[in-house]
């Protein structure tokens, strides 16, 4: 056993760090505060090869292995960016882009990947329906063959970047009487007629990230939009779990990273009682807890990457036990902070609250907590 | 990075895992309500004897002893983490003579230790370290047990709280002072003015003899006395140690008051159905397996930083022990949630880890004094910008 990082993991993830506390954090409170999707920060994180980091350099990516795309997303968290702009990245690079990847056609790879890699076009996945979150497979979203197209009928709902995307990965029904060998994948283009986004949510946290309602109304793509093997969606859609405990993760325990510096320096600077607050155990208790919490965490994470950068299949029940770990641990110390920086942690202009409102999608997002001890009960 | 036990280090551990067939569980057991001393072989201490004897055999005390052994602190974590699956008592009584006693004389003893050191490793001798005192949390020096300096020797005086191994033990090191410097003389029972107390009544861990030491003007001769030490390096080292192996005890906790509680869901009935088919028993069994799973990989990840001598390590360290000692608090119980009437009564792994799982946070670097030190390390990486 051994944890260490290669050179080139920490040079690159310094890197990272450094950019986007330059370039990107700067601008996310205003962002949160008007709920609106940052293009100037996409763009730059584009420029920057984030949104594609993981992809082949002849298909626009950066070629890296899975441990530095988590190191990527940790630091963007630590540095700051809000939880709304790395969800942004990762549904589109992870569960949109990285479907097609790994399932698409030569011609689809290279029509989407490329694009989607460098942040031109913006990727999202629609899986969850308001009828089907949690108990996905039981989505109604229907496509049906019609000689040379698929004409697709439904809804979804809750789908990150929806209003904002180019390309949709949408799951749906093309054999209701199979059960989850009757869903599949589909590859649908902004503007294809029958497709529209009704309406995005508004949302506690995470809130530059747009959460979209689709509709499907007689929408008509061609053929070749079926993405990977018909009736083999759902292990697709299974299989982007895999970067939902890694790469979705990492900005969680990032943002407990920036919250612990962003109290440590608070805590030495606020005086009460004619001392440093930082003088008061109960204020050293919850920076230790921060540090307690991030420790414990990476171990769960980075070892989903590592089993990922090994070929491996990911171990689910090591992806249940992380994915809970994060959703119910992490509330903890972005809660700390907030207190820790009391009246001010409660307002908008110290980060604070946004991460804590940011981090309460830990437990609900890609399959709640509840689902997670189904799963950890069921496999261990 | 990698996640997987290279075959040297699973080797080990399998060969250690191996020492538990029934019999040496049966021992194991016995421990737990055995009498200190009666001399027919079933006593406290001639089981942990025998099985120390049996694991110095097997090997397990052949790696980490000493600081110079640290680069082997993650397959030593390993060892740990199975030797408390089986019995926490036996974890604690094994580790206090081999990697605290043993240990100080492998990074301090000079060359007549030697062959004390040999005895301890191989089992055939115990040892105890007395570190702590009453009235004074971990010491980050001797203590304040005195030594002056008479002939060939020292006259030492002081009191210690707390001595794991120290009814049965035959060397104790106590550490103390000698003209401000620290040092640890080692006196054995039986000496003049070496007052061993008799064995405590615990809460937990009742296969492991603890008692209090007393020295009233005991002559230690200077062959025997480890220092006067320049610096406290030893104190650190010994601190260290401890942390670690109160880290495996929570390990070990866990694990047993997991397991027990799961298999019990699944064949204890209540209606038609076994409790594992009802969520409020499952999800309970999904939290503790995550807590004993994050906890195992902080484990050792945090042994991991030791062994490569990374700057953090003493915070991952304390990361760990607080963690760990907290999970294991929370898994037992829910564990004896579980197991409800049954795990309530005397006599099931369930109430014993439950018992013993309060030690951790207690002992070594209590989870507060940890904690501070945690936050100090924090305060001192981010200062006001
Ligand atoms: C900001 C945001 C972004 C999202 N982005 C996307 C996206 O890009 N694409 C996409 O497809 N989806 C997305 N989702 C959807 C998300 O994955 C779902 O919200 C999630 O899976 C839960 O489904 P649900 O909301 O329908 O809750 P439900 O499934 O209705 O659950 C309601 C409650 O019941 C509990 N519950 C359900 N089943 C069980 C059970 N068997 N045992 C015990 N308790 C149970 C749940 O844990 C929960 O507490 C997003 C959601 C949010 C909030
Ligand atoms: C069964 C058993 C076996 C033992 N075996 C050994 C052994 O073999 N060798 C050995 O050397 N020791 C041994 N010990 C001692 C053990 O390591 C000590 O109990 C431990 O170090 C705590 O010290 P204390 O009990 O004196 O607590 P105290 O130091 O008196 O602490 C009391 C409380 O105050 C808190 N506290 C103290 N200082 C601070 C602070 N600065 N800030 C915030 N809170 C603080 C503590 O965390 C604790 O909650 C053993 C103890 C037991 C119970």
């Amino acid at each position: 056993m051994d944890f260490a990082l290669t050179e080139e993991q920490v040079m690159f993830r310094d890197q990272v760090l450094k950019f986007a506390k330059k370039e990107i954090a700067p601008r996310c409170q205003e962002h949160d505060l008007k709920a609106e999707f940052d293009w100037e920060a996409w763009r730059k994180m584009g420029e920057f090869g984030l949104l594609g980091l993981h992809f082949p350099e002849e298909l626009g990516g950066g070629g890296a292995d899975v441990m530095t795309s988590v190191l990527a997303a940790e630091a963007l968290g630590e540095a700051g960016v809000d939880g709304g702009l790395t969800l942004s990245l990762g549904a589109h690079t992870y569960l949109c882009a990285d479907t097609i990847f790994r399932h698409g056609t030569e011609e689809q790879k290279k029509r989407y990947v490329p694009r989607l890699a460098s942040g031109e076009w913006v990727g999202c996945m629609g899986l969850t329906e308001p009828g089907a979150g949690s108990d996905a497979a039981s989505l109604k979203t229907r496509a049906i063959r019609q000689g040379d197209a698929w004409v697709l009928n439904g809804g979804k709902i809750f789908i990150t970047n929806g209003s904002i995307a180019q390309v949709a990965v949408i799951y749906a029904k093309t054999n209701p009487d199979a059960g989850h060998a009757g869903i599949s994948a589909f590859i649908v283009e902004k503007g294809t007629p029958g497709f529209s986004v009704s309406r995005n949510l508004h949302k506690m946290g995470c809130r530059t990230s747009p959460t979209s309602v689709l509709s499907f109304d007689d929408c008509v793509i061609p053929a070749e939009n079926l993405l990977g093997v018909e009736g083999n969606g759902f292990f697709m859609s299974m299989q982007t779990v895999e970067w939902d405990r890694s790469t979705l993760l990492a900005p969680f325990i990032g943002a407990v990273a920036f919250c612990l510096e962003r109290s440590a320096r608070y805590a030495q600077e606020r005086v009460q009682f004619g001392r440093p607050i930082a003088s008061f155990q109960a204020i050293r208790r919850k920076l230790a807890d921060m540090k307690i919490f991030m420790e414990a965490a990476r171990s769960l994470v980075y070892r989903i990457a590592w089993c990922k950068d090994q070929g491996r299949p990911v171990n689910h029940l090591e992806a249940a036990v992380a994915k809970l770990f994060m959703g119910d641990w992490s509330l903890a110390p972005a809660n700390d902070a907030v207190n820790l920086h009391g009246g001010y942690g409660y307002c908008h202009e110290y980060d604070m609250e946004r991460v804590f409102r940011d981090s309460r999608l830990a437990p609900i997002g890609g399959g709640t907590s509840e689902v997670q001890r189904v799963l950890i009960s069921r496999l261990m | 990075m990698n996640f997987d036990w290279t075959k040297d280090e699973a080797e080990l551990i399998k060969r250690v895992a191996g020492l538990w067939d029934e019999a040496a569980l049966a021992d194991l057991a016995a421990l737990e309500t055995a009498a200190l001393e009666t001399g027919d072989g079933s006593d406290l201490a001639a089981l942990t004897r025998k099985q120390i004897g049996r694991l110095a055999e097997a090997g397990a005390f052949a790696v980490a002893v000493g600081p110079s052994a640290k680069a082997e602190t993650l397959r030593w974590m390993a060892l740990m983490e199975n030797v408390a699956q089986a019995s926490g008592s036996l974890l604690l009584a094994a580790e206090s003579s081999v990697r605290l006693f043993g240990g100080l004389l492998a990074g301090w003893g000079g060359g007549p230790l030697a062959n004390l050191l040999g005895q301890v490793v191989s089992g055939e001798a115990i040892g105890a370290l007395a570190l702590s005192e009453p009235g004074g949390n971990q010491p980050q020096t001797g203590g304040r047990t005195q030594g002056r300096k008479e002939g060939d020797g020292y006259r030492v005086t002081g009191t210690k709280g707390f001595v794991a191994n120290g009814p049965m033990a035959d060397m104790i090191a106590v550490s103390g002072q000698v003209e401000g410097k620290t040092a640890f003389f080692l006196v054995q029972p039986g000496q003049e003015g070496v007052k061993i107390g008799p064995r405590m009544a615990t809460l937990g861990y009742n296969g492991l003899a603890v008692s209090t030491l007393d020295l009233d003007h005991a002559f230690v001769p200077a062959d025997r006395v480890i220092g006067p030490l320049a610096d406290d390096e030893a104190v650190r080292f010994l601190h260290t140690v401890q942390d670690l192996i109160l880290v495996a005890a929570s390990l070990g906790v866990m694990i047993r008051t997991h397991n027990e509680a799961n298999a019990y869901s699944r064949t204890y009935h209540r209606g038609a159905k076994p409790i594992y088919s009802h969520q409020e028993v499952r999800f309970k069994l999904a939290d503790t397996f995550t807590l004993m799973q994050t906890s195992q990989l902080l484990a050792y990840r945090a042994a991991w930083f030791q062994a490569t001598g990374e700057k953090e390590a003493p915070v991952l360290i304390h990361a760990a022990k607080v963690f760990t000692a907290e999970a294991a608090e929370k898994v037992s119980s829910l564990a004896m949630q579980i197991l409800a009437g049954r795990g309530y009564v005397m006599g099931n792994p369930v109430e014993r880890g439950y018992r013993e799982a309060k030690f951790a946070a207690l002992a070594g670097t209590t989870s507060e004094v940890a904690r501070m030190s945690i936050a100090e390390d924090v305060l001192r990486r981010f200062p006001v910008a």
